[in-house]
């Protein structure tokens, strides 16, 4: 006779667990996709479903253990589930009492570029009426250092902002005096075109540690066509740009971002191209902004998130074979979306977060004292709809804009966990909400989600982000790579 | 305008149930919902669509199915979830402030 139990004296007892919360999704096929309120998730078929719901699953079970690992379920085994799901729910949502770090000082509306899309910027050569001046920018910095957040990085934008430069100087000193009694992690950033970049500029941005943040649309007739100047060179001026930033800065402080425009749809792998030509490790595949002739045909914005999906799909596919062939090249977006649903951490990305993240996450300071939510609710107020106008500088306090109600409504109908679909999608965890996209399109800070672009852009990338994850075992170890889990 | 019927028991499924899964396919189809003592009667008046009627039908069907899952989970594990969200704010500053 043995000296051990058999196996099955070590079982629970049939139906001796309980449910914890969760929420579920079709896949294709039978596939349901699992995830629980702080986004552990699990992929299972329909049998197993039914079976863990109807409490039929033995505790030897492979799905049983797994739903067990994951917080799923609870049995006298894992008491601790309890504990993990409320610290690991608070870690989730304590940014939100450190809030906004970003900071975006409109500096100038003035352009030397006119790119069709652009809905903020100004030919005009007068200084007076599209910059922002002193007085402006010592009130929004005031407001800088009001904002509880121990993390501050204050954005340069326009219009170009390097046409204000004497005031981008003027910021960045104003600012680093005060923070020597504030002793925050205070950083700089320029987002700029290139164009007008010398090294003189690059030296101040040496000396006071700023970052540029510049654009890079894809290959040469690409960029020039987005990115429209007389001389028909803003791609050489950017390229000749980013090379002279690196070279006094370091390669590390200078970043660039794309902006998709139709021309860039079915372009996706020759955009990556470029951008490992010119040695970046990664690319942000953005989506459409609808802020334009979107806007306009709102029936055009269903099909523009289904072609801009297999945009996304197609670089992704690109992207993903460059790096079994070796070149390690990551998606940034992707990336924010795996660090969510691979860890507790929420990278904080303010079209990803749950209150939405305008005003919590970043903030915008008009050249004119405006101050606005969003870049994108900025760029909704140079089209004549001051909805989301929290205030002006010049006239209200700090809490005055943040408390006012062109601010808090949206904000309060943008909690995901109470609007119609999102409350029970499965992958909720990992998204957000817009509601100045859903304005913008739909006159409602909600919208309906089956008509919103916005949800199926995402439900598009989640989907797609599982499916490879699941179906091959080297593209999970690569995004556990870009999610920063070795 | 096609419109397609369907009849689900009542002692089977709930009328939130079919109610939520209707709202998911609001860009498909508009619902007209009636109630007698043993049946929920649904007419479902499609749009135009990319899809047959008989494929949004089935797919209603399967949702229904989904929610009425969904709805024995929520049942299930409601107190829990309140219990959770109470404690993991109960120590935090959100509520402090």
């Amino acid at each position: 006779m043995s000296k051990f139990q058999q196996i099955n004296f070590y079982q629970s007892k049939s139906a001796a667990y309980k449910l914890l919360p969760f929420r579920f999704a079709r896949l294709d096929g039978d596939k349901y996709f699992l995830s629980n309120m702080v986004g552990e998730y699990l992929i299972l078929n329909r049998n197993s479903l039914d079976k863990a719901v109807n409490h039929k699953l033995n505790s030897l079970d492979q799905t049983y253990i797994d739903l067990r690992a994951r917080q799923f379920i609870q049995d006298e085994s894992n008491s601790v589930a309890f504990d993990l799901l409320a610290i690991k729910t608070r870690t989730k949502f304590s940014r939100l009492s450190n809030f906004t770090s970003l900071h975006i000082f409109v500096v100038s509306l003035r352009c030397e570029h006119s790119c069709p899309y652009c809905q903020v910027s100004r030919q005009s050569e007068d200084k007076g009426k599209f910059d922002m001046t002193e007085k402006i920018a010592d009130r929004a910095i005031d407001f800088v250092f009001k904002s509880p957040s121990q993390v501050i990085k204050i954005e340069f934008q326009g219009g170009e902002p390097l046409l204000n430069y004497p005031l981008i100087q003027y910021v960045v000193e104003q600012a680093k005096k005060i923070n020597i009694t504030e002793c925050r992690n205070l950083d700089f950033v320029i987002a700029t075109n290139l164009a007008l970049i010398t090294p003189q500029i690059l030296s101040f941005c040496l000396q006071h540690g700023i970052h540029i943040s510049t654009s890079l649309d894809g290959p040469e007739d690409l960029h020039n066509t987005n990115r429209p100047r007389k001389e028909k060179n803003s791609y050489q001026k950017a390229i000749k740009g980013i090379e002279l930033a690196r070279d006094i800065l370091g390669r590390d402080r200078v970043s660039a971002l794309m902006t998709t425009t139709e021309a860039s749809l079915g372009r996706g792998g020759e955009i990556v191209d470029e951008y490992i030509r010119m040695g970046f490790n990664g690319i942000f595949l953005r989506a459409l902004s609808p802020y334009g002739f979107a806007i306009k045909t709102k029936s055009f914005a269903a099909y523009q998130t289904d072609k801009w999906l297999e945009f996304y799909r197609s670089a992704m596919e690109y992207i993903i074979q460059l790096n079994k062939d070796g070149i390690a090249f990551q998606e940034y977006g992707s990336s924010i979306i795996l660090a969510k649903m691979l860890s507790a951490r929420d990278p904080g990305y303010v079209d990803l977060m749950n209150p939405s993240g305008m005003g919590i996450a970043a903030i915008v300071y008009n050249y004119d004292g405006s101050v606005h939510p969003s870049d994108e609710s900025r760029m909704l107020a140079e089209m004549g709809d001051n909805t989301f106008l929290m205030g002006n500088v010049l006239k209200d306090s700090y809490e005055d804009v943040f408390s006012s109600n062109s601010f808090l409504d949206p904000l309060e109908a943008s909690m995901t966990t109470s609007v119609p679909m999102c409350e029970e999608c499965a992958f909720e965890p990992y998204c957000g909400s817009d509601p100045v996209y859903h304005y913008a399109m739909h006159q409602d800070f909600i919208a309906r989600k089956p008509d919103s672009g916005f949800c199926q852009k995402n439900m598009g990338i989640f989907k797609y982000l599982v499916e490879k994850m699941e179906s091959d075992p080297y593209v999970k170890r690569l995004f556990r790579s870009w999610a920063n889990l070795k | 305008m096609a419109v397609e019927k369907v009849v689900f028991g009542r002692d089977v499924y709930g009328l939130q149930e079919i109610k939520k899964a209707a709202y998911r396919f609001i860009d498909k189809f508009s619902i007209d919902i009636e109630l007698s003592d043993s049946k929920i009667e649904c007419s479902l008046n499609f749009l135009k669509s990319d899809q047959s009627d008989a494929f949004w039908v089935d797919e209603f069907k399967k949702e229904v199915l989904d929610q009425d899952l969904r709805q024995r989970i929520k049942l299930e594990t409601e107190p829990v979830r309140n219990l959770i969200l109470a404690h993991a704010f109960s120590k935090s500053r959100l509520i402090d402030k």
